[in-house]
C-alpha cells in the first residue's frame, strides 16, 4: 500500500490545476438547462477540448491525453476543486463514450467520440418511458425495421439535457415478439429528425434539466444501431454500470464538496454546535471513505476484475453521502440556507441550495437506490430472487 | 499510489483466517474461563507469529508494519477471538518499546497485556492479563496482572470482562510529556485495532445472516428473497464495504507516522462502530426470535460488537476528535 503519488502523477495534477486556475470563468455561467446557459457551456467545453482536458483518460486520437485512471481522478479532484462548471457534455462522456469504446464499430467510434470530446454533439438520454422507470425492460416504444434502417416511434421521458441536447441515445423494442428483456435494440438518433418532438419539462429546481421526447416514425439508418440488434439491454447495461460506478461520480465532486463545508462551518466561527460538528466530520468521514473505496477499486479494475453489481454499493453510497453534505451545510446556515441564488443575501450565491436539490436527485436517477438494494442483495451478496 | 494489500500481507491474513477458522470451536469462542482467552489458542497465535508482528527484529520479531497487522485484527474481529489478543499484538509494543525483554517476551506470546484508559481503572481481561497498562492524563503505569483484585464487572459481552486495577500500584512507565506522547499514540492504536475487530465482526454478522436469510422460510420463501429483509442487508454490505478502506488508510497513516494519524484513526473508529452497530442490530432482527437466545452462536458477535463499540471512545467522540482536527487547527493537506 502507497498513497503516494509519483512524479507524473504530481506532475499531470499541477498541470490540470493551473490550467483551471486560470481558465475556468470567474463568473458563475448561467445555468446549462437555459439556451443561453447550455451554449456557454458548450463554449467551456471546446476550451477544455483545446487544452487537452475535455477527456484525459481517452485515447489521443479522439481528443484524449492516454491518462491512466489515477491520473483521471486526480483530474476530477481538480476540476471540482477549481469549482469549473458543469459538464454539458457528460451524458455523451460519461455515459455513451464508455459504451461505445466497448460496442461501437470503428467506424460509430470515428464518427462520433471526437465529435463528444469537442461538444459538437451533446447526447441526452432516452431510457425511462411513462410506464417504464424503474422498470426499464418494460419500454414499449418500437423500432420498425424500414429500408436501410429503422422507424422509432413512441414517447420518452425525463430525458436529462434533451430540451437542448444535439442528439440521444436510448433503448426502443426492435421485436414485439420477444419477451422485456430480449428484443430490444440500442439507438443513436438526431433530436431535430423528422418526427421528433421534445417537450422540455421543469423540474423541482425550475430548470428544464430533462425533457419529454415523442417519435413519430423517425427514420434511423442501420450505421446508427450501437451493438447488435436484439441485445440493446446488455449494450444498456454497461451504460448504466459506468453510470453508478467510476466514471459519473467520481470522488472529486464530494471531496469539493465536503471541503467547501468544512470551510463553510469553520467561518461559523464557534456557531456551529457540537450536532453540528458531529455532522461535519461525519461528511467529511463519507467522502474520504469514498475515495479511499473508489482508490481500491481503482486496484481491482487494474488488476484486471470487473466492477459488475459492485457499482451499486457506489451508487448508494455517493448518492446518500451528497444529500447529508448538503443538508448539514443548509443546517450551518440557517436561515439564509433556503435563500435561492437570486437573493442578495444567498450564501455562495445559493449554491448550497441549488445542488442540494440537485443531490435529492442522485437516490433517483441512474436506477434507484431501491433497485440498486435489490441489486446488491442478489447479485453481490448471493440473496435468493423474489 | 497503490490502495491494496501484497501477496504476503493477503497470506498472513489468510493464514490467520484458516487458524482460527480450526481452532476456535464454539466453546472457547463463548467461554470467560482463563483457559479459554489465554490458553490453546493464544499458544497458536503466537506459533504463527501474530505476537511478533509489530515487534522488531533485534527483539525476536517479525519487524513487520500496521498495515500488516491490519488483515489480521480484521479477522480477530471476524472470529470473535477470545482473550486481549489485539491489545497485545497491537497496542503493547508500541507503550512498551523501551524494554528490550517485554519486546522479547511480547514476541514470543509469553506476556499477556490488558491496556486501559478507563478513568474508573478498569480493562477488558485484566483478570487474566500479567501485565496491565494504565493510561492516565500524565502517566502510564505498568501493573502486574496478579494485582487485578477479584472486583470483577461483568460485561455484556461475557468473554470480555471487565477487571479493577489498583490505581497507584506498579511502575511507572512514562510520565509528563513522554506520557502524553505514548498516551495520544496508544489511543490511536486502539481506536484502529477495534475499529478493525469491529469491522471484521460486521463483516462475519453479515455473512452469518445472509446464510440464515437463505436457509428460513416462511410464506413458502426463504426469508431473503423478500425486499424488506434485502434492502437491510444491503445497507450493511455499503457500511462496511465503506468503513474497511478508512481503517486501512488509518494503519497507513500509524505506519508511516503522519500528520494525521489521529484523525485517521478516529475516523476508522467512528465508520466502524456505526457499521457494526448496524450489522448488529439487522442481524438480529433477520434472526428474529432465535437470534435473541444464548442458544445461537449469533450473540457472540452481537455482543462483541456492544463492547468494542465503546471501547477507546465512541462514534460520536472520534467524530468529535475528526472535527477539531478539521475546523479547530490548521487545515492540513488533503493527500497522502
Amino acid at each position: 500500500m502507497d498513497l503516494r503519488l509519483l512524479p507524473e502523477e504530481t506532475d499531470f495534477a499541477a498541470e490540470a490545476r493551473a490550467w483551471l486556475v486560470e481558465h475556468v470563468p470567474a463568473e458563475t455561467l448561467p445555468s446549462l438547462d437555459t439556451r443561453e446557459g447550455f451554449e456557454r457551456h458548450r463554449e467551456w467545453e471546446r476550451m477544455l477540448f483545446d487544452a487537452g482536458w475535455a477527456v484525459v483518460d481517452w485515447p489521443a486520437r479522439y481528443g484524449g491525453r492516454d491518462a491512466t485512471l489515477i491520473q483521471w481522478l486526480l483530474f476530477e479532484e481538480e476540476y471540482y476543486r477549481a469549482r469549473a462548471p458543469r459538464r454539458v457534455s457528460q451524458n455523451g462522456v460519461f455515459l455513451l463514450a464508455p459504451t461505445l469504446f466497448e460496442f461501437g464499430t470503428e467506424a460509430q467510434q470515428d464518427r462520433y467520440l471526437r465529435r463528444i470530446a469537442r461538444a459538437d454533439d451533446i447526447w441526452a438520454q432516452a431510457w425511462s418511458e411513462p410506464d417504464a422507470g424503474s422498470d426499464l425492460a418494460a419500454i414499449r416504444s418500437t423500432a420498425r425495421r424500414a429500408d436501410g434502417g429503422w422507424l422509432l416511434s413512441g414517447q420518452k421521458t425525463w430525458s436529462t439535457r434533451a430540451a437542448f441536447a444535439d442528439r440521444a441515445f436510448g433503448l426502443f423494442r426492435s421485436d414485439p415478439e420477444q419477451p422485456r428483456h430480449r428484443g430490444l435494440s440500442y439507438f443513436l438518433f438526431p433530436l431535430d429528425a423528422g418526427g421528433v418532438t421534445v417537450r422540455p419539462i421543469r423540474q423541482l429546481d425550475g430548470e428544464t434539466g430533462f425533457a419529454e421526447v415523442f417519435l413519430d416514425d423517425v427514420f434511423v439508418p442501420d450505421e446508427d444501431v450501437l451493438g447488435e440488434p436484439g441485445q440493446g439491454w446488455r449494450v444498456a447495461m454497461s451504460t448504466t454500470g459506468s453510470e453508478r460506478g467510476l466514471t459519473l461520480r467520481s470522488p472529486g465532486r464530494f471531496l469539493a464538496t465536503a471541503d467547501r463545508l468544512v470551510r463553510l462551518a469553520r467561518d461559523a466561527d464557534g456557531e456551529a454546535d457540537a450536532v453540528l460538528r458531529d455532522e461535519v466530520a461525519r461528511a467529511w468521514i463519507g467522502a474520504e471513505a469514498y475515495r479511499l473505496y473508489t482508490f481500491g477499486t481503482v486496484g481491482r479494475v487494474l488488476a484486471g476484475q470487473s466492477l459488475g453489481a459492485e457499482s451499486s454499493l457506489n451508487k448508494i453510497y455517493w448518492s446518500e453521502l451528497d444529500i447529508a453534505m448538503h443538508q448539514t451545510a443548509l443546517r450551518l446556515l440557517g436561515p439564509r440556507g433556503p435563500l435561492t441564488g437570486h437573493a442578495a443575501d444567498a450564501a455562495d450565491a445559493g449554491r448550497w441550495l441549488e445542488d442540494y436539490l440537485f443531490a435529492l436527485a442522485g437516490p433517483i436517477y441512474a436506477g434507484t437506490n431501491e433497485i440498486q438494494r435489490n441489486l446488491i442483495a442478489e447479485r453481490v451478496l448471493g440473496l435468493p430472487r423474489s | 499510489m497503490r490502495f491494496g494489500f501484497s501477496e504476503d500481507q493477503l497470506q498472513l491474513t489468510g493464514a490467520v483466517r484458516q487458524l482460527l477458522d480450526g481452532e476456535l470451536s464454539p466453546q472457547v469462542r463463548a467461554s470467560a474461563e482463563a483457559g479459554a482467552r489465554r490458553g490453546a489458542l493464544w499458544k497458536a497465535l503466537a506459533e504463527q507469529g501474530v505476537f511478533a508482528l509489530l515487534i522488531p527484529e533485534e527483539h525476536d520479531g517479525l519487524g513487520l508494519t500496521e498495515l500488516d497487522a491490519a488483515g489480521v485484527l480484521d479477522e480477530l474481529g471476524r472470529a470473535a477471538a477470545p482473550g486481549p489478543v489485539a491489545e497485545t499484538m497491537f497496542i503493547a509494543p508500541r507503550l512498551l518499546s523501551g524494554s528490550p525483554e517485554q519486546l522479547q517476551a511480547l514476541a514470543a506470546g509469553q506476556l499477556v497485556v490488558a491496556v486501559t484508559a478507563l478513568p474508573g481503572g478498569y480493562a477488558a481481561h485484566a483478570d487474566i492479563a500479567d501485565l496491565v497498562l494504565v493510561l492516565a492524563a500524565e502517566e502510564v503505569r505498568a501493573v502486574p496482572g496478579g494485582a487485578a483484585g477479584p472486583d470483577v464487572q461483568p460485561q455484556v459481552d461475557q468473554t470480555r470482562p471487565l477487571a479493577a486495577v489498583p490505581r497507584g500500584q506498579g511502575t511507572v512507565l512514562a510520565a509528563g510529556a513522554a506520557a502524553r506522547e505514548l498516551v495520544a499514540a496508544a489511543r490511536n492504536y486502539g481506536a484502529v485495532a477495534t475499529a478493525a475487530q469491529l469491522v471484521g465482526a460486521a463483516a462475519r454478522l453479515l455473512d452469518d445472516t445472509i446464510r440464515y436469510a437463505g436457509q428460513r422460510h416462511q410464506f413458502g420463501h426463504p426469508i431473503g428473497s423478500f425486499q424488506a429483509v434485502k434492502h437491510k442487508l444491503a445497507d450493511v454490505a455499503v457500511a462496511v464495504a465503506f468503513a474497511r478502506p478508512l481503517v486501512h488508510r488509518a494503519c497507513y497513516s500509524l505506519c508511516y507516522q503522519l500528520p494525521t494519524a489521529a484523525r485517521d484513526a478516529s475516523a476508522a473508529k467512528a465508520a466502524a462502530a456505526d457499521a457494526a452497530e448496524l450489522a448488529a442490530r439487522v442481524a438480529l432482527q433477520v434472526h428474529g426470535a432465535i437470534g435473541y437466545t444464548e442458544e445461537a452462536e449469533l450473540q457472540v458477535w452481537l455482543k462483541r460488537v456492544w463492547a468494542l463499540v465503546p471501547e477507546w471512545g465512541d462514534a460520536h467522540l472520534h467524530r468529535q476528535r475528526v472535527a477539531t482536527a478539521l475546523l479547530d487547527e490548521p487545515l492540513l493537506p488533503c493527500t497522502p
